[in-house]
Protein backbone atom coordinates (compact mmCIF):
# COMPACT_ATOMS: atom_id res chain seq x y z
CA UNK A 1 0.00 0.00 0.00
CA UNK A 2 1.26 3.46 -0.90
CA UNK A 3 1.89 5.98 1.84
CA UNK A 4 -1.25 7.89 2.76
CA UNK A 5 -1.19 11.54 1.87
CA UNK A 6 -2.23 14.22 4.29
CA UNK A 7 -5.62 15.60 3.43
CA UNK A 8 -6.64 17.66 6.43
CA UNK A 9 -5.68 21.29 6.84
CA UNK A 10 -6.38 23.38 9.94
CA UNK A 11 -8.80 26.17 9.09
CA UNK A 12 -9.66 27.48 5.61
CA UNK A 13 -7.75 26.63 2.43
CA UNK A 14 -6.25 29.87 1.15
CA UNK A 15 -6.41 30.99 -2.51
CA UNK A 16 -2.60 31.32 -2.35
CA UNK A 17 -2.29 27.63 -1.44
CA UNK A 18 -4.44 26.74 -4.45
CA UNK A 19 -2.43 29.00 -6.78
CA UNK A 20 0.80 27.47 -5.50
CA UNK A 21 -0.55 23.99 -6.14
CA UNK A 22 -1.38 24.93 -9.76
CA UNK A 23 2.08 26.39 -10.24
CA UNK A 24 3.75 23.18 -9.03
CA UNK A 25 2.20 21.32 -11.98
CA UNK A 26 3.81 23.48 -14.64
CA UNK A 27 6.80 21.13 -14.78
CA UNK A 28 4.56 18.12 -15.48
CA UNK A 29 4.23 18.58 -19.23
CA UNK A 30 2.35 15.35 -20.04
CA UNK A 31 -0.66 17.06 -18.47
CA UNK A 32 -3.05 18.76 -20.91
CA UNK A 33 -6.03 19.37 -18.62
CA UNK A 34 -6.60 20.26 -14.98
CA UNK A 35 -9.96 20.37 -13.28
CA UNK A 36 -10.56 21.83 -9.83
CA UNK A 37 -13.44 21.69 -7.38
CA UNK A 38 -13.60 24.20 -4.54
CA UNK A 39 -16.14 23.81 -1.77
CA UNK A 40 -17.05 27.15 -0.17
CA UNK A 41 -18.95 27.70 3.08
CA UNK A 42 -22.38 29.10 2.29
CA UNK A 43 -24.24 31.63 4.44
CA UNK A 44 -27.46 29.60 4.61
CA UNK A 45 -30.48 31.06 6.32
CA UNK A 46 -31.68 28.53 8.89
CA UNK A 47 -35.04 29.51 10.40
CA UNK A 48 -34.16 33.19 10.15
CA UNK A 49 -30.58 32.87 11.40
CA UNK A 50 -27.61 33.23 9.07
CA UNK A 51 -24.73 30.74 9.11
CA UNK A 52 -21.45 32.47 10.05
CA UNK A 53 -19.01 29.57 9.85
CA UNK A 54 -18.74 25.80 9.87
CA UNK A 55 -16.68 24.04 12.53
CA UNK A 56 -15.47 20.81 10.86
CA UNK A 57 -14.48 17.70 12.76
CA UNK A 58 -13.76 14.17 11.59
CA UNK A 59 -13.20 10.59 12.61
CA UNK A 60 -9.69 11.18 11.36
CA UNK A 61 -8.33 7.63 11.15
CA UNK A 62 -11.33 6.38 9.23
CA UNK A 63 -11.50 9.52 7.08
CA UNK A 64 -7.86 9.11 6.03
CA UNK A 65 -8.51 5.46 5.14
CA UNK A 66 -11.56 6.49 3.09
CA UNK A 67 -9.68 9.27 1.28
CA UNK A 68 -7.02 6.71 0.43
CA UNK A 69 -9.57 4.17 -0.87
CA UNK A 70 -11.29 6.85 -2.93
CA UNK A 71 -7.95 7.95 -4.43
CA UNK A 72 -7.07 4.38 -5.37
CA UNK A 73 -10.53 3.76 -6.86
CA UNK A 74 -10.32 6.96 -8.90
CA UNK A 75 -6.85 6.16 -10.21
CA UNK A 76 -7.95 2.69 -11.30
CA UNK A 77 -11.10 4.01 -12.98
CA UNK A 78 -9.67 7.04 -14.78
CA UNK A 79 -6.44 7.73 -16.66
CA UNK A 80 -5.21 10.55 -14.42
CA UNK A 81 -1.70 11.94 -14.15
CA UNK A 82 -2.23 13.16 -10.59
CA UNK A 83 -4.78 13.99 -7.95
CA UNK A 84 -4.82 16.11 -4.80
CA UNK A 85 -7.44 16.38 -2.08
CA UNK A 86 -7.46 18.85 0.82
CA UNK A 87 -10.20 19.28 3.41
CA UNK A 88 -10.43 21.77 6.26
CA UNK A 89 -10.84 20.93 9.92
CA UNK A 90 -11.87 23.47 12.54
CA UNK A 91 -13.51 26.80 11.83
CA UNK A 92 -14.10 27.95 8.23
CA UNK A 93 -16.03 31.19 7.84
CA UNK A 94 -18.65 31.80 5.16
CA UNK A 95 -17.05 32.58 1.81
CA UNK A 96 -13.90 30.65 2.68
CA UNK A 97 -12.79 27.41 1.01
CA UNK A 98 -13.19 24.13 2.91
CA UNK A 99 -12.54 21.55 0.16
CA UNK A 100 -9.99 21.61 -2.67
CA UNK A 101 -9.96 18.74 -5.15
CA UNK A 102 -7.52 18.93 -8.04
CA UNK A 103 -7.18 16.38 -10.86
CA UNK A 104 -4.85 16.44 -13.85
CA UNK A 105 -4.88 14.29 -16.99
CA UNK A 106 -3.55 14.34 -20.54
CA UNK A 107 -7.05 15.21 -21.87
CA UNK A 108 -10.06 17.14 -20.56
CA UNK A 109 -12.88 14.54 -20.57
CA UNK A 110 -11.15 12.25 -18.12
CA UNK A 111 -10.44 15.20 -15.83
CA UNK A 112 -14.12 16.31 -15.85
CA UNK A 113 -15.43 12.81 -15.12
CA UNK A 114 -12.84 11.93 -12.49
CA UNK A 115 -13.45 15.16 -10.59
CA UNK A 116 -17.20 14.62 -10.35
CA UNK A 117 -16.69 11.02 -9.24
CA UNK A 118 -14.17 12.07 -6.59
CA UNK A 119 -16.25 14.86 -5.09
CA UNK A 120 -19.38 12.69 -4.91
CA UNK A 121 -17.47 9.85 -3.23
CA UNK A 122 -15.94 12.24 -0.69
CA UNK A 123 -19.34 13.67 0.23
CA UNK A 124 -20.88 10.19 0.53
CA UNK A 125 -18.19 8.12 2.28
CA UNK A 126 -15.84 10.27 4.35
CA UNK A 127 -16.77 10.74 8.04
CA UNK A 128 -16.48 14.50 8.30
CA UNK A 129 -18.98 16.43 10.43
CA UNK A 130 -19.94 20.08 10.21
CA UNK A 131 -21.31 22.28 12.96
CA UNK A 132 -22.93 25.34 11.40
CA UNK A 133 -22.40 28.29 13.73
CA UNK A 134 -25.26 30.80 13.53
CA UNK A 135 -25.20 34.54 14.13
CA UNK A 136 -26.53 34.23 17.69
CA UNK A 137 -23.81 31.64 18.47
CA UNK A 138 -26.25 28.74 18.55
CA UNK A 139 -25.55 25.94 16.10
CA UNK A 140 -27.09 23.25 13.91
CA UNK A 141 -25.43 20.18 12.37
CA UNK A 142 -24.94 20.16 8.62
CA UNK A 143 -26.11 17.17 6.58
CA UNK A 144 -24.94 16.51 3.00
CA UNK A 145 -27.73 16.30 0.47
CA UNK B 1 -16.38 -8.03 27.06
CA UNK B 2 -15.51 -4.38 26.99
CA UNK B 3 -15.67 -2.19 23.92
CA UNK B 4 -14.24 1.23 23.26
CA UNK B 5 -17.00 3.35 21.77
CA UNK B 6 -16.36 6.76 20.20
CA UNK B 7 -18.89 9.47 19.49
CA UNK B 8 -18.72 12.18 16.83
CA UNK B 9 -20.54 15.36 15.86
CA UNK B 10 -24.10 15.63 17.14
CA UNK B 11 -23.76 12.16 18.69
CA UNK B 12 -21.01 13.40 21.03
CA UNK B 13 -23.32 16.26 21.92
CA UNK B 14 -26.17 13.84 22.74
CA UNK B 15 -23.99 11.56 24.89
CA UNK B 16 -22.01 14.48 26.33
CA UNK B 17 -18.76 12.56 25.90
CA UNK B 18 -16.34 11.65 23.08
CA UNK B 19 -15.51 8.11 24.04
CA UNK B 20 -16.10 5.55 26.75
CA UNK B 21 -15.79 1.87 27.56
CA UNK B 22 -19.05 -0.08 27.32
CA UNK B 23 -19.50 -3.57 28.80
CA UNK B 24 -21.57 -5.98 26.73
CA UNK B 25 -22.28 -9.72 26.73
CA UNK B 26 -19.97 -12.02 24.81
CA UNK B 27 -22.40 -12.49 21.93
CA UNK B 28 -23.37 -8.92 21.13
CA UNK B 29 -24.28 -7.78 17.63
CA UNK B 30 -23.96 -4.26 16.29
CA UNK B 31 -27.74 -4.03 16.46
CA UNK B 32 -27.78 -5.03 20.15
CA UNK B 33 -25.08 -2.48 20.94
CA UNK B 34 -27.13 0.19 19.18
CA UNK B 35 -30.17 -0.63 21.33
CA UNK B 36 -28.09 -0.69 24.49
CA UNK B 37 -26.72 2.78 23.73
CA UNK B 38 -30.16 4.14 22.83
CA UNK B 39 -31.40 2.90 26.23
CA UNK B 40 -28.46 4.54 27.97
CA UNK B 41 -28.84 7.82 26.07
CA UNK B 42 -32.45 8.73 25.33
CA UNK B 43 -31.14 11.71 23.31
CA UNK B 44 -29.76 9.32 20.70
CA UNK B 45 -33.17 7.98 19.73
CA UNK B 46 -34.19 10.64 17.18
CA UNK B 47 -30.72 10.84 15.58
CA UNK B 48 -29.88 8.83 12.51
CA UNK B 49 -26.39 7.32 12.68
CA UNK B 50 -24.17 4.56 11.38
CA UNK B 51 -21.85 2.36 13.41
CA UNK B 52 -18.30 1.77 12.24
CA UNK B 53 -16.38 -1.24 13.52
CA UNK B 54 -12.64 -0.85 13.11
CA UNK B 55 -13.34 1.98 10.66
CA UNK B 56 -15.71 0.01 8.43
CA UNK B 57 -19.49 0.28 8.31
CA UNK B 58 -20.79 -3.28 8.55
CA UNK B 59 -24.19 -4.98 8.51
CA UNK B 60 -25.79 -4.64 11.91
CA UNK B 61 -26.31 -8.36 12.54
CA UNK B 62 -22.55 -8.95 12.75
CA UNK B 63 -21.26 -10.06 16.16
CA UNK B 64 -18.73 -7.80 17.83
CA UNK B 65 -15.38 -9.09 19.01
CA UNK B 66 -13.17 -7.77 21.83
CA UNK B 67 -10.58 -5.08 21.10
CA UNK B 68 -12.49 -3.56 18.24
CA UNK B 69 -12.91 0.17 17.88
CA UNK B 70 -16.55 1.19 17.63
CA UNK B 71 -17.64 4.62 16.37
CA UNK B 72 -21.10 6.17 16.15
CA UNK B 73 -21.22 8.38 13.08
CA UNK B 74 -23.97 10.89 12.38
CA UNK B 75 -24.69 12.12 8.82
CA UNK B 76 -21.58 13.11 6.92
CA UNK B 77 -21.09 16.75 6.00
CA UNK B 78 -17.75 16.89 4.20
CA UNK B 79 -17.07 19.41 1.46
Amino acid sequence: MKKKKTVFIDGPISPAFIANSIEKHQTKTTIGAHDIFLGQVRADNIDGKIVQAIDYSAYKDMAEDKFHEIREATFSKFDLTCMHIYHSLGIVKTGEICLFVFVSAPHRKVAFEALEFLVEEIKKDVPVFGKEILEDETHVWKVNR
Amino acid sequence: MELKVMYFGMIAEATNCREEIISVGNRCSIYQLENLLKDKYQNLQPISFKIAVDKEILQNDILLTPNTEIALLPSFAGG
